[in-house]
């Protein structure tokens, strides 16, 4: 049986494209394959690690659970929407490298992605409230004081000391 | 490419989304999708045809019905039903509940009806909607029926939904202003999994004239009567208390895997039943 393909317009990183694609094609593989947008990681593959995480319309989703067909009339955003590529670091990434909120950096698009939708809905969480926003994303280094207390600090709500 | 071939179709109405389903064999609802992707990854599920039933705006409503009764459209998703003014005002607990459902990612796309039609044993949904009276609408081929929940579900991951009906509606009754509501969950981690669950409708003036308690993490979420029977026609005292909670554990056989024992479990749920029953008859804690 060939593949069923639909067109989808899509709109990524502020751009409004239009592609042919399959519709087994799940979200991530048409960011990172179709589109070339491959700072949107897989990790499990399975919806467990939010590395795949995004925004769409304004909630974080992961796109490992998604199919690209489900996104048609959508407003993606990717990590490569958070900065121009040499360009100065959004609030949340210098925030995530000054409290070295990375260590093997797999997880970080993600982890970015879900803060970023985290504090566009609860401006000024605190610590429990970090961590049960990014309890859809796992990092196996591990390190999760150091990112609680990035998105705390991008906050404003890091209590120094 | 992960997924094994489909078609795939996104109707507009329920009518179009159950004539696709009739139409073709193999023909599965795709909703949220935070399972069944997974599910077409592993080839749990064959689908010939996926029918996306997520921009069918009848069934993302959440309307309130003449005699109070709430209607949850089976495609609205969990942070549709957790923030919606309605839930929050008439049906609180359902809201709470459903806000601290797995992960904000998952809140953002699973829906009530795919959570409800999925009939996973651990889910959080079923126990809470036997426990609420909950009323399940369908749509098949030969027009709309409605059931109560406590008949939908029959196996794990098995309930009576035939292979051309779609889940419209979840229809939640109104609760009666002597209705305290809890919800009691044992759970492995933060707004995870839960190895045992107990929820808990009780209608009480400082006599219990009604109860429905219900155990979740069993093969299905089955009613607790000779618990509630322990209850019904006196106050809450502390020996009807004790009384019903001996007689927990009725039709009730949870399984045993790597988290706990099912006499664990058992002796979870009796734990749960006991706290769902008395925030369910307390003020301070009662939802309703």
């Amino acid at each position: 049986m060939a593949d069923d393909v639909l067109p989808i317009t899509v709109t990524v990183n502020g751009e409004r494209q239009t592609k042919v694609v399959p519709v087994r094609q799940l979200l991530v593989h048409f960011l990172r394959d179709t589109l070339g947008k491959q700072g949107t990681h897989i990790g499990c593959d399975s919806g467990n690690c939010g590395a795949c995480t995004v925004i769409c319309d304004g909630k974080a989703i992961k796109s490992c659970m998604q199919l690209a067909v489900q996104a048609d009339e959508c407003e993606i955003e990717t990590v490569e929407g958070l900065s121009e590529p040499l360009g100065p670091q959004s609030e949340l990434q210098a925030s995530f490298a000054k409290h070295h909120a990375l260590q093997c950096g797999y997880c970080t698009p993600g982890m970015l992605m879900s803060s970023k939708a985290l504090l566009a809905e609860q401006p000024e969480p605190d610590e429990q409230a970090v961590r049960r926003g990014l309890k859809g994303n796992i990092c196996r280094c591990t390190g999760y004081v150091n990112i609680v207390r990035a998105v705390q600090d991008a906050a404003g709500t890091l209590e120094q000391g | 490419m992960l997924l094994a071939n489909f078609r795939y179709a996104r109707p507009d109405s329920v009518e179009e989304a159950v004539e696709a389903l009739a139409g073709t064999p193999h023909a599965r609802v795709l909703a949220g999708g935070q399972t069944l992707l997974n599910a077409l990854k592993l080839r749990l599920v064959r689908a010939d045809l996926l029918v996306d039933v997520t921009r069918i705006e009848a069934l993302r409503r959440i309307t309130r019905e003449p005699d109070g009764a709430l209607v949850l459209g089976a495609a609205a998703t969990y942070d549709e039903v957790a923030r919606s003014p309605l839930v929050l005002e008439h049906h609180p607990l359902t809201a709470a509940m459903t806000s601290r459902l797995v992960d904000r990612q998952v809140r953002a796309r699973g829906t009530v009806g795919g959570n409800v039609c999925l009939a996973d044993p651990t889910s959080n949904y079923p126990p809470l909607l036997v426990a609420l009276g909950a009323r399940l609408r369908l749509r098949g081929p030969d027009g709309p029926r409605e059931i109560p929940a406590d008949e939908f579900f029959v196996a794990p991951y098995m309930t009576t939904i035939g292979d051309a009906e779609l889940l419209e509606a979840v229809v939640l009754p109104p609760l009666h202003d002597d209705d305290g509501v809890a919800y009691e969950s044992l759970q492995v981690g933060t707004d995870s999994w839960a190895l045992a669950r107990a929820s808990a409708l009780i209608r009480s003036n400082g006599t219990v004239s009604d109860a429905r308690i219900v155990l979740g993490c069993g093969s299905i979420p089955v009613r607790q009567r000779a618990a509630e029977q322990a209850l019904i026609g006196g106050p809450l005292t502390p020996e009807t208390l004790a009384a019903a909670v001996a007689a927990v554990g009725e039709d009730f056989d949870p399984p045993t895997d790597v988290h706990a024992s099912s006499a664990y479990r058992t002796a979870m749920a009796k734990v749960m039943a006991r706290r769902a029953i008395v925030a369910a008859t307390t003020k301070e804690t009662r939802h309703g």
